[in-house]
């Protein structure tokens, strides 16, 4: 049997044992999870191992001389500090390190990026001064850079803002934007929830295309013996359930 | 002691903070080498953190295997796992492929890890169809809104959906592009607006829990 | 107990094997109705085809197995676009759980379309920090990655050549699937070092992301499976995301139904009550 065929089997056999889920929470799947926990954690660890350790830290000091990356290692050994309950506190230089350098990077850029250039696309002419007609104001809806949906756009922003960050009491006309920001960020939810789903059910479809690739006479048709193997081993383990009723103390 | 411990700490996030949040505005050579610098250590030292983050794990089950508490061959189980995927990872020097070849670790990774994860996150599906089921209830007038912006865009963005009804795609597109656009971007704005006072916060000492508890 | 109050509490499984069917009936049937292409969606296609043979072009595979259906086949997608263009081709990754699946993609496209490593693209595989990446390729790609995934030095790698830093990238496309993904490529990586970029998401992200592309941050979205299926057409090279479409669009009348069906009984239940 080649690797690929017994990846195939080993691929279909754990993918019916998380669904296996589907029908109730049993061993199966408990099997499976603990499997992909462990499996993850070991990957996570090699790949870190052998970029951090091998490729940005020995190889460039044994080759360059790049002796100053020593430092950071000295900060990454002081976080790991924090399984020695009487030097946890030295991990404290290298959150220290990470939390401020990460806090410094962002504060500017994030002005930049998402309250300046949001804020300037919100605030577009309502009116247009080109072309042979003079002023121009564009109504197409389904072009998202008409005049008409600039203004859509703008009313949207400044009522979900309104109605997020301004604490005065919404009565009279302030209750009429309030009410026009919710009416706004029910229908952003509604189309949150339809792309949710549709991402959710690309993920099935997904898995499920493997296991019709499984189901291959090339592959000895895993998807079809686990299957029956995974529905028999449920009814077993049912049988035994219903036989050993759990133990009530 | 205190200094050490405490205080130290603080200085550091201050110093190390308004330094490179400065640095942004400063391209002066010195200045951008300095980012190029720190930028490779912090790329190492993430390295460490994200060790610190899954290797928590180990101790969790180890103490119920020792302890052989309800649930410890699962923990065996997971320990295995690690275990195995560690060694074959180290033997063939972390890579999955040599030269297009696939080697045992990347074997572990296709046929294990990826099966694995991608029907945990799969499953979601069916509860996704459950839960809309049970409480997608029109049962006021902003849920009702929110509903038929869900189906309007559930339509519209399948082909049949469009098939059947070929203004939905349209109007699908709009409501991402406009209604949707919009509220995002204030959601955007707003939680911006947070990060850099948060940012602030944790640059001038008044947010320290990142530091930890444990002792001064 | 009425037929109202019957059909809500139904047992959960019965709707999980509808959903179960409503997906492999039409991948074992498909059907192929057409796909409309977005406007967001050719915005990324229009901007790689007007590219001059020989420009960068860099992908960044920001995803886990988690949302592989999604945004395998958008990457799948864009990497033969790319080579079909010749367009010099750097791939990377921020997620380490994705590693494997990036260099198992970029090979298997690179090998379809007879393309070769070093000389015409390079995967740099994964290093860790997220924005620090982004920041340290800004500053000095070979001080980010010293050596691509074979551990060669990126230095000497022919298709490198000129390529000293993120301003030298003539397009970059993240596909993400969280965080680091297309905001922070966006925050650390384009706001300082201008190169043009575009996005490729999974479908939970998408809505978020709508506020960069109207505002010109990104100038492209390539939104989840359909996204993926409207690049496919778009290439004229279908694959796994157009195939899926039909299950995609029986699973969302599915959907609908049953949020139809549920507001029926309530409405109905509740007309009981009242009365």
């Amino acid at each position: 049997m080649d690797a690929i065929v017994l990846g195939a089997w080993v691929a279909t056999g754990l993918t019916l044992l998380i669904f296996s889920f589907l029908y109730k929470d049993n061993p199966l799947f408990k099997l499976a999870e603990h499997l992909y926990v462990g499996v993850s954690v070991g990957y996570v660890i090699v790949k870190t191992y052998d970029t951090v350790i091998v490729h940005l830290v020995v190889k460039p000091i044994v080759e360059n001389g790049e002796i100053a990356l020593l430092i950071p290692v000295a900060i990454g050994m002081l976080m790991l500090t924090r399984y020695v309950p009487k030097a946890a506190w030295m991990s404290r230089y290298a959150f220290a390190f990470i939390v401020g350098m990460g806090a410094g990077l962002a504060i500017p850029r994030t002005v930049s990026s998402f309250i300046l250039k949001q804020v300037e696309d919100t605030i577009r002419p309502l009116l247009s001064m080109a072309g042979s007609d003079g002023v121009t104001f564009s109504m197409n809806l389904l072009n998202p850079a008409s005049h008409l949906n600039a203004i859509i756009i703008l009313i949207g922003v400044s009522s979900v803002l309104f109605y997020f960050f301004f604490s005065i009491e919404h009565s009279g006309v302030g209750k009429a934007v309030a009410r026009t920001g919710i009416l706004f960020l029910m229908i952003s939810f509604g189309a949150g929830f339809g792309y949710t789903v549709m991402a959710r059910m690309s993920l099935l479809i997904g898995r499920l295309t493997d296991l019709i690739e499984f189901s291959d006479a090339s592959y000895g048709r895993p998807t079809v013996w686990l299957s029956l193997l995974t529905v028999g081993a449920l009814f077993l383990l049912a049988r035994r359930g219903r036989e050993q009723p759990p133990d009530i103390h | 002691m205190i200094f050490l411990r405490r205080q130290l700490p603080l200085l550091i996030t201050l110093v190390t903070g308004l330094l490179f949040a400065a640095q942004y505005y400063v391209p002066h050579p010195a200045s951008e080498q300095m980012l190029t610098s720190a930028t490779k250590w912090l790329q190492i030292v993430g390295g460490f953190a994200l060790i610190l983050g899954v290797t928590s794990l180990f101790h969790q089950h180890a103490v119920k295997i020792r302890r052989q508490e309800a649930g410890w061959g699962y923990s065996l189980v997971l320990y295995v796992g690690m275990l195995g995927t560690i060694a074959v990872g180290l033997w063939t020097n972390g890579k999955e492929s040599v030269e297009g070849t696939m080697t045992a670790f990347g074997w572990i990774y296709n046929y294990m890890m990826v099966p694995l994860q991608g029907t945990m996150f799969a499953i979601l599906a069916f509860f996704i169809a459950s839960a809309a089921y049970r409480s997608f209830r029109a049962k006021s007038r902003e849920a009702a809104v929110l509903l038929v912006a869900a189906v309007i865009v559930m339509m519209g963005r399948v082909p049949l959906g469009e098939y059947l009804i070929p203004l939905s795609g349209d109007v699908s597109s709009w409501i991402l592009n406009v209604l949707n656009s919009s509220v995002r971007r204030a959601i955007l704005i707003g939680v911006s607006l947070g990060a850099v006072a948060l940012s602030f916060k944790i640059i001038f000492g008044v947010e320290r829990s990142y530091l930890g508890g444990g002792k001064e | 107990m009425t037929l109202s109050e019957r059909m809500l509490k139904i047992d959960r499984r019965i709707i999980f094997l509808m959903i179960g069917l409503c997906t492999l009936l039409p991948l074992l049937y498909p059907v192929g109705l057409p796909i409309k292409i977005s406007s967001e969606v050719r915005g990324v296609y229009d901007h790689i085809e007007s590219m001059p043979e020989g420009s960068v072009f860099l992908l960044s595979i920001d995803f886990d197995p988690a949302s592989k259906p999604e945004l395998y086949p958008q990457a799948i997608a864009l990497l033969r676009h790319a080579f079909k263009k010749n367009l010099r081709v750097i791939t990377m990754t921020l997620w380490v759980s994705g590693t494997g699946m990036a260099d198992q993609l970029v090979t298997q496209v690179a090998k379809e379309t007879g393309k070769e490593n070093g000389t015409d693209y390079t995967f740099l595989g994964w290093s860790p920090g997220g924005q620090a990446v982004i920041i340290n390729m800004g500053q000095d790609l070979y001080s980010a990655y010293p050596s691509d995934y074979r551990g060669k030095s990126t230095k000497e790698l022919p298709i490198l050549e000129g390529v000293r830093s993120l301003k030298d990238v003539g397009y970059m496309v993240s596909l993400g699937a969280g965080r680091p993904g297309v905001e922070e490529w966006y925050v650390f990586g384009k706001d300082k070092y201008k190169f043009e970029m575009g996005g490729g998401c999974t479908g939970v992200m998408a809505p978020g992301l709508y506020p960069l592309l109207r505002s010109g941050q990104i100038n492209g979205l390539i939104g989840g499976l359909r996204g993926a299926a409207e690049y496919e057409n778009l290439i004229g090279q279908k694959g796994k995301a157009v195939a899926g479409m039909d299950a995609q669009s029986a699973t969302h009348l599915a959907i609908i139904a049953l949020v139809i069906m549920c507001n029926l009984f309530y409405f109905s239940l509740r007309q009981q009550r009242d009365g």
